[in-house]
């Protein structure tokens, strides 16, 4: 028998940022402190973006630095803060100026509006949004919901519009170069953001041999068919977290809050920690191995 | 002084309280919707007393989560520490939720009005709002389709409002059958827990109702902190202080004072 060759997606994260193209639009994963793809958002404000276009249920810092970089001007969410913390500084300051807008659905009605554009129908139904200021006011979209009378039973249900957008951005536990996916613990909204995406970069703590995959399938929650490019980068989320890899680090996250309540701070940050800075390597080294290494997860703890 | 004997006032603080009212909300082997802060110490406090069979989730995907540790994020790894399942969204809010199977769901809000609608979007005028909060999150999911409904926040005037800036999530809407008119699957809003009170919903107005008072609190102290008009009927008790055993679980809970700042640790 003759094994088909194993097809090799890995890029580098700058070759990855680089097939973003100004004004693309993008499911971008992670919920809460959880796998956020914070190296991407990194990148691609050393690359300069502009007039992105994010599609998220809950981010937090990373999508906080990407309005704060001016990359994103247009955000459709459920949720954005930094959670037991306070509200997001930059995006705060940013809505103020008119150089970011949101349009708000709920967590569920955006996950619901992932799931629609993977499986191909421009609408999804739910039950969220009924009778609020959700359904009656929108920011810039045309039409962003719709109440209707179901044709079979006759009661009131919401429509919300599919999204497909240009790519889909998700840092996941592992994969291996062909694109096989494995989400250790909440997968969030990740597993229909990622095939709701034309383009699908998957981001890795680790690259696994495929063999160790196929060990396990019943551990893949995004196949290879729908992945096409696979980037390997270790504390990709930091200073967020990655279940069963590491911590969250909350004393740069609170310095991040602090230092970015004003605009001079959060130009100071990002000329420290992201602009000034080569690659995620060297954001890495300068955080330090020493650091780093205290937020290892301790087993069985996922954390 | 037993276990289940009550403590005296200055023996807890109202932050508290706060936690054993929403504790005392749910019921053993009820199915429990929470995000992160009080709710999350209010359900693991519930579980270690009276509802050791409620399941509690948490929107990221963590169900019947057992952490030992306090979480900062709803989506927290701590989370998940011998929880039964981890997935996702689709599935706590929509299977789980949606589905018909949360008993009680826990929100904050920024602002409630009397029918306990809720803001946690926008301060200030839709087109040139003051200050942009974090939106719905699962939040508006939660009180649209939990069977009911537990607000836990803070009692100011400019929180308890007349007119909501952005109306979030459905409570009772404009009132009586208001809900059911607009396709709302769960019946909303049943418990209102504040550092002053608790107040229920009257079942014939659906309007926000005094229902205890907290040790030490006046009446016109809720009254002068209340923006909108609360009714408050005739004989109104004070709520059940904590117990003993009450309070030494939930220092347990949150030994560092992430949450509750000990009595010792606040002023």
């Amino acid at each position: 028998m003759v094994e088909a060759p194993v097809e090799d997606k890995r890029i580098t994260l700058k070759e990855a940022a680089k097939l973003i193209p100004d004004g693309a639009h993008l499911f971008w994963g992670g919920f809460g402190f959880q796998r956020p793809p914070m190296a991407f958002a990194h990148e691609l404000v050393r690359q300069k973006k502009r007039n992105l276009t994010i599609y998220t249920c809950g981010s937090e810092m990373d999508i906080d630095i990407l309005a704060g970089a001016y990359v994103v001007s247009h955000f459709e969410l459920a949720f954005f803060a930094i959670e037991g913390i306070g509200l997001a500084p930059n995006i705060q300051r940013r809505i103020r100026e008119g150089a970011v807008q949101i349009e708000d659905y709920t967590n569920l009605a955006m996950a619901l509006r992932f799931l629609g554009g993977a499986l191909g129908v421009p609408f999804m139904p739910l039950k969220s949004m009924l009778g609020t200021d959700l359904l009656a006011k929108s920011r810039f979209r045309a039409k962003k919901a719709e109440v209707i009378t179901c044709p079979f039973t006759g009661e009131k249900v919401v429509l919300v519009p599919s999204v497909r957008p240009d790519f889909s951005i998700v840092h996941v536990s592992r994969v291996d170069r062909e694109g096989n996916a494995q989400i250790d613990g909440i997968k969030g909204e990740d597993v229909e953001g990622a095939r709701a995406g034309k383009k699908v970069i998957v981001l890795a703590e680790e690259i696994v041999d495929t063999e160790f995959i196929r060990s396990q399938p019943d551990q893949t929650v995004i196949p290879n068919i729908y992945v096409n490019y696979v980037v390997e980068c270790p504390w990709g989320a930091y200073p967020m977290m990655v279940y069963n890899y590491y911590d969250y680090d909350m004393e740069h996250v609170r310095m991040y809050y602090q230092q970015c309540k004003t605009e001079e701070g959060w130009q100071k940050y990002c000329e420290e920690y992201i602009t000034g800075v080569e690659d995620h390597v060297e954001f890495l080294t300068k955080i330090g191995m020493e650091r780093l290494l205290k937020l290892r997860a301790k087993k069985p703890f996922p954390y | 002084m037993g276990k289940k004997d009550y403590a005296k006032p200055g023996e807890f603080t109202t932050l508290e309280l706060m936690a054993v009212c929403g504790a005392r909300a749910i019921k053993n082997g009820e199915v429990v919707f929470v995000g992160t802060g009080l709710p999350m110490i209010a359900a693991m406090l519930a579980k270690r007393t009276h509802a050791p069979k409620a399941k509690i989730v948490y929107e990221a995907g963590f169900i019947d989560s057992n952490a030992i540790d306090i979480a900062l994020s709803i989506a927290d790894s701590r989370l998940g520490y011998r929880a039964s399942a981890a997935i996702g969204l689709i599935e706590t809010l929509g299977l789980l939720l949606q589905g018909g199977h949360v008993d009680v769901g826990f929100v904050g809000a920024a602002q409630i009005d009397e029918y306990g609608n809720i803001n946690t979007t926008y301060i200030g005028d839709f087109e040139h709002p003051t200050v942009r909060l974090p939106g719905s999150g699962g939040g508006n999911d939660i009180v649209s389709s939990a069977k009911r409904v537990v607000i836990i926040m803070t009692h100011e005037k400019r929180k308890m409002v007349k007119k909501l800036d952005y109306l979030t999530s459905p409570g009772h809407l404009d009132g009586p059958g208001a809900r059911e008119r607009v396709g709302l699957l769960g019946s909303g809003p049943s418990l209102v827990v504040t550092n002053f009170c608790q107040m229920d919903f009257d079942p014939e107005t659906k309007r926000i109702r005094l229902a205890s008072v907290h040790p030490g609190v006046t009446l016109q102290e809720i009254m002068e902190n209340t923006g909108f008009d609360l009714l408050i009927p005739e004989n109104v008790p004070t709520t059940e202080p904590p117990t003993y055993e009450e309070l030494a679980i939930l220092r347990a809970i949150d030994p560092h004072g992430i949450y509750i700042p000990r009595p010792e640790q606040s002023k």
